[in-house]
């Protein structure tokens, strides 16, 4: 007993160590499980202020270039406009002619980007807005070029975005023009090119073909820019492409991104959350086994009144 | 004794900023990040108890993940150079040296205490990147990135060094 004692107090260090890799490691594996770890990211609002403060400072740096992305956006809208007031009127002087479809809507939220890590193998991005403004996990996150990620984790002030640069990303996307679609995933090592794949090969596909999301995540609307295809490959398996795309959002100087923050989610939601409900479930099999009997009524009615 | 913890805990700190503000943004040729906070490490004076070191590791390497997304990665790295740390000062501490003898250029030597520095940082970056990256299959990259690091944090925490002690008293042999 003595000697085991002996032999503990002897190598401590050993076993300080050994307890301390263990709560890194803790640390680490339980990162990826969701909310637990908000308190010990850049969520957490102790950093997240500091962050705050130092992304204060440094933003002056990139005014110019942010003034010219917004003065680009500026002239993009003002034409959308110019377009939708000519098509208004079009409408209001015929009015037996209709909207084909309602028109998408959605909200979005403006944020800044507070921290990012681009050189990672898993990236993320971390914004001044959460909880408080209306941010939930799950939303889309755009810039005034295209698509940025999506919103990972949200504390009360701060969110987590995991944007296209995270190696657990996929987005489903598809090439404009066409209703093909695949999912854009990324590689380590580069900033600016990500890859779609499964996009099947009797696709059409050319080089400099836009690529934009389609609206089937319920994330983003369809039609968002996300990259412009650069180099067209095989996957390893030879049953789809596997191709190269140029990003358009350029995120080493990204400062100023939006959230969608309300596109369709909360009625889809609802709807699938009944769904799931089972006395809703029950109800609708009893109507299903009630009809039923009636059918079997008629059946064999049927052939009565024929005769 | 307390100017010793005041002295540590001024260089937690500058060390920290250092490495949040500056080197967490450079990334040279993409994939190359230094890892100064090795640095807190490296200059744990001989006979410091080792679990002294080990918590004080630890809690760099904590305050670090806090700052840079990565929880648990830098905290593990750290912890494991704490260990290796007394071993390998042993083995390149000069022969006749005190026993609380510290680590410096001066006091090591230049090539003796580049070897020194090297090997921790080859250590603390190979096992960062490997807990980064979890994956061999880009093995290539993961080396460029623990090869390219640790270099890079060598001349950095040299050039702290010369800073700090001065050219003068530096010994080539």
């Amino acid at each position: 007993m003595r000697a085991l004692i002996d032999l503990i107090v002897h190598n401590k260090h050993w076993f300080v160590f050994l307890l301390l890799e263990v709560i890194s490691l803790v640390f680490l594996f339980s990162y990826n499980g969701y909310q637990k770890s908000v308190y010990f990211t850049t969520a957490n609002d102790v950093v997240g202020s500091t962050y705050n403060v130092i992304s204060g400072i440094t933003s002056y740096l990139h005014l110019q270039e942010v003034n010219n992305e917004l003065e680009a956006t500026n002239e993009e809208l003002r034409k959308e406009v110019y377009a939708m007031r000519q098509q208004l009127e079009a409408i209001q002087q015929d009015s037996t002619k209709r909207p084909q479809a309602l028109p998408l809507r959605y909200e979005v939220l403006p944020a800044q980007v507070v921290n990012m890590t681009l050189h990672k193998a898993t990236n993320f991005i971390t914004i001044n807005k959460g909880e408080a403004d209306g941010i939930r996990p799950e939303m889309g996150v755009v810039c005034s070029r295209g698509v940025v990620g999506i919103v990972y984790m949200t504390s009360r002030h701060y969110s987590i975005v995991m944007p296209l640069l995270n190696v657990n990303s996929k987005i489903s996307c598809r090439l404009r023009g066409s209703d093909y679609f695949g999912s854009l995933v990324w590689q380590r090592g580069y900033a600016d090119i990500a890859y779609v794949t499964s996009v099947p090969r009797h696709a059409p596909v050319k080089k400099k073909a836009i690529v934009e999301t389609n609206g089937y995540s319920d994330i983003f609307p369809p039609g968002l820019p996300i990259g412009v295809v650069q180099k067209i490959g095989d996957s390893p398996d030879g049953m789809s492409y596997f191709l190269r795309v140029k990003l358009f959002t350029n995120f080493p100087t990204l400062r100023e991104v939006s959230v969608i923050t309300n596109y369709h989610s909360s009625e889809r939601r609802l709807l699938e959350e009944m769904a799931e409900d089972p006395a809703r479930q029950d109800s609708v099999l009893n109507a299903q086994e009630k009809q039923k009997e009636l059918e079997e009524k008629k059946n064999n009615l049927s052939p009565d009144t024929i005769r | 004794m307390n100017s010793i913890i005041i002295t540590r805990v001024l260089r937690l700190l500058i060390l920290i900023v250092l490495q949040v503000l500056v080197f967490n943004n450079i990334h040279l040729f993409g994939y190359i990040t230094p890892l100064v906070i090795g640095y807190m490490v490296v200059c744990f004076h001989r006979n410091t108890s080792q679990t002294e070191i080990l918590i004080w590791g630890f809690v760099t390497g904590l305050l670090f993940d806090l700052f840079s997304n990565t929880a648990g990665m830098g905290a593990a790295s750290c912890t494991l150079i704490a260990m290796i740390q007394p071993y390998w000062l042993n083995l390149l501490a000069p022969r006749d040296s005190a026993d609380d003898f510290t680590p410096t250029i001066t006091t090591m030597g230049f090539w003796n205490y580049i070897l020194y520095v090297i090997q921790q940082m080859v250590v603390l970056h190979g096992c960062f990147y490997l807990l980064d990256a979890f994956t061999l299959s880009d093995w290539f990259l993961t080396l460029l990135s623990i090869a390219g690091g640790s270099v890079l944090s060598t001349l950095i925490i040299l050039f702290i060094e010369l800073l700090i002690r001065g050219r003068k008293n530096i010994t080539t042999h």
